[in-house]
């Protein structure tokens, strides 16, 4: 293994250096910036893009159902996340993008909740609280960690981050999905909960939620879903892992752009 | 320099007290952003009434009144025969909604209106914020928009107690739940829980002596081996993350399954409100011209009127676009207290009582600065000028009779 590469500077480097403690601590003192800047950098464009994409699904509890929630969330959030871990992995070989992105987004979530809709606008926490994701991003790191390959990680951990994005927020949902009589009406305590809880501008009929249909597989609902979100999350995280091969690919032309 | 000062002074005290004095117009009636056109032509709306205009938290306040789709609706606009839902307009949950109906019909869920009908709602709110606040009725209708009633302020004083709000409710289990908690501690403490799990493979991972600039390097020199910066440990300590991910979020799984073993699904779908036709009471109108003079502020209808019932008519009221206009000659419609919208005596008609068998020519006008205040005169800027409003009329009995008038408008705009 030669221990010699140039920089594009055609600057010759020793890479005996990085066992020096002089080069080793002034390389130091850039990793604190880097992860910070990495991380608020992350959490922003997760949350814009996620509130963009499937905001309302996360924003009350009267949207999360068995079909439209588990599918729509994991594609938005697979987006950047495949986006992400292309370069980071490509530059660096650090399976941190998928948790990154979604403790990043748990932590600004809550943020937000707590400000924008509980503080100001006076919204119950136990109606706008965010879902978790840091679960399956966890799950897609160590895929990754496991199989040192991508395309093996779109695949398996693709899987497993449509997959399991219902179990893993079944432990903070159950509680709203209970039944309740109210008028004469069954309801869940969401739904009585979007019902009581004034929304001028979210009628009722906007939500994009499960209807009835004759198309069922015996009524099973939350599996089918989960399959459907498995296979789906394998092409939206593999799809995206492209694009951010082809952006890294033209890094250099979008920095003389810029 | 004093002088300055106080006249600095003078400006950041009146700035505000301007800003003060025009924000509680705007804040009370969003409604005119509308185009006046599509205000007149999409839901009449009459006979608003609040049970209470200062309450305390807790208490509870009930909003009713009447609507009627217009029979005018623009065809460009996605009709609300199709869906719509019965809403309230108040900045924020300050209220909650414990019950909304419309002629009886629960409406927890969307439903469709349609033109020519009458639908009474009533909807019951609990307040719960303390504040002031414009409280309107309004329909959302899919895919066209909101449709704002007229509202009415309400103050909102603290509970006596000071106890903070509490929303019960009782599942079909027997539970009794506080809606503003519900379940909350348990959220929180499952986020912790990944909060921590995200935190740890994150440190694993950037707590080391080689980070970034130095992976770089090893990874550009590396080239086809660069996998080999993941080391044994990296491998094993990932499996572990692995393994107790998927058993936390499988325990997690069974743990709300055995702790709520019986839950629904999101619930929704359509309901259905059987209501009457307009009563018009035997009064057949032909609308022959329409002219809206901006000098005069003022709409004139021209309208050809058969009355073909048993009773003579009084021609009491014209309503559009939520405003007003009241005939003092005939002196039947009346308004409540503090009402805005109404001119008291805006509607002139040149015959106030239709005998019965009588075929006559009518003349409306409906004038007041209410046409400039609440943004009307805007029609001749819209484009599709078309009016429609709603006409009230009494027999001698007192019975109240109404039916819809529209067409084509021409404005006139020098006299």
């Amino acid at each position: 293994m030669s221990t010699e590469i140039k920089t594009d500077g055609d600057v010759e480097f020793d890479i005996k250096q990085l066992d020096n403690p002089a080069v080793y601590k002034y390389y130091r003192k850039f990793d604190m910036p880097i992860i910070l800047i990495l991380l608020f950098l992350i959490g922003l464009s997760v949350m814009l893009h996620y509130s963009l994409t499937a905001g309302d699904w996360d924003y009350w509890i009267d949207w999360r159902d068995r079909r439209f929630w588990p599918l729509v969330t994991p594609i938005s959030l697979l987006i950047l996340t495949g986006g992400f871990t292309y370069s980071i992995w490509a530059r660096f070989r650090l399976p941190i993008t998928a948790t990154a992105v979604t403790l990043m987004l748990a932590l600004f979530s809550w943020i937000s909740r707590y400000y924008n809709f509980h503080v100001f606008t006076g919204f119950p926490l136990s109606f706008t609280f965010p879902s978790t994701y840091i679960g399956l991003g966890i799950l897609l790191d160590a895929t990754l960690v496991m199989t040192r390959s991508l395309l093996l990680t779109s695949v398996f951990g693709g899987i497993l981050y449509g997959a399991l994005i219902f179990p893993l927020n079944w432990p903070l949902f159950a509680a709203h999905f209970q039944p309740i009589e109210y008028k004469g009406i069954l309801l869940s305590v969401a739904d009585l909960m979007g019902y009581e809880y004034i929304r001028t501008t979210t009628p009722e009929y906007l939500r994009i939620i499960e209807e009835s249909t004759l198309r069922t597989f015996g009524g099973s609902v939350t599996p089918l879903t989960a399959v459907f979100a498995g296979f789906v999350s394998t092409f939206v995280y593999g799809g995206f892992l492209m694009v951010g091969a082809l952006i890294d690919k033209h890094a250099k032309s979008i920095r003389r752009l810029v | 320099m004093f002088n300055k000062l106080l006249e600095r002074a003078g400006v950041w005290f009146v700035l505000p007290l301007i800003v003060a004095m025009f924000s509680a117009e705007v804040l009370a009636h969003g409604e005119r952003a509308q185009l006046a056109s599509m205000r007149m032509r999409t839901m009449h709306w009459f006979d608003f009434q609040v049970s209470a205009t200062t309450v305390k938290v807790g208490d509870i306040v009930t909003m009713r009144g009447t609507f009627s789709p217009s029979e005018h609706w623009p065809e460009q606009l996605p009709n609300i025969s199709d869906t719509g839902f019965l809403n309230v307009g108040v900045p924020g949950p300050a209220f909650i909604r414990i019950d909304s109906s419309v002629n009886g019909v629960p409406m927890i869920r969307s439903t469709a209106f349609h033109a020519g009908k009458v639908y009474e709602y009533e909807v019951v709110l609990r307040a719960r914020l303390p504040g002031r606040y414009h409280l309107h009725p309004l329909i959302n209708v899919k895919d066209a928009g909101t449709l704002v009633g007229k509202g009415a302020w309400l103050e909102v004083v603290a509970a006596e107690d000071g106890q903070p709000f509490v929303n019960n409710a009782t599942t079909m289990l027997g539970d009794v739940i506080d809606l503003e908690t519900h379940g909350l501690q348990n959220i929180i403490n499952w986020h912790l829980v990944w909060i921590v799990m995200g935190v740890a493979w994150l440190v694993f991972w950037l707590a080391r002596k080689q980070l970034f600039i130095p992976r770089f390097i090893l990874v550009r020199h590396l080239k086809e081996d660069a996998n080999s910066l993941i080391t044994k440990k990296d491998f094993v300590v990932a499996g572990i993350f692995y393994v107790v991910t998927l058993g936390i979020i499988l325990g997690g799984y069974l743990w709300a399954e055995n702790k709520y073993p019986i839950t629904i699904p999101l619930q929704t779908g359509k309901v259905v409100v059987e209501a009457p036709d307009i009563p018009t009471g035997g009064l057949d109108i032909n609308v022959d011209s329409a002219q809206y003079k901006l000098a005069g502020r003022s709409l004139t209808i021209q309208t050809t009127m058969a009355n073909n019932s048993e009773h003579p008519l009084h021609l009491a009221e014209f309503m559009t676009a939520n405003i007003r206009f009241l005939n003092s000659d005939v002196a039947l419609s009346t308004a409540y207290e503090d009402e805005e919208m109404v001119s008291m005596d805006g509607l002139t008609a040149s015959v106030n009582v239709i005998a019965p068998g009588q075929t006559v020519e009518v003349e409306l006008v409906a004038e007041d600065a209410l046409w400039e205040k609440y943004r009307m005169t805007g029609m001749i800027h819209d484009p599709d000028s078309r009016f429609a409003g709603v006409l009230f009329y009494y027999d001698d009995e007192g019975n109240r009779y109404f039916q819809e008038l529209g067409g084509p408008i021409l404005p006139r705009f020098f006299d």
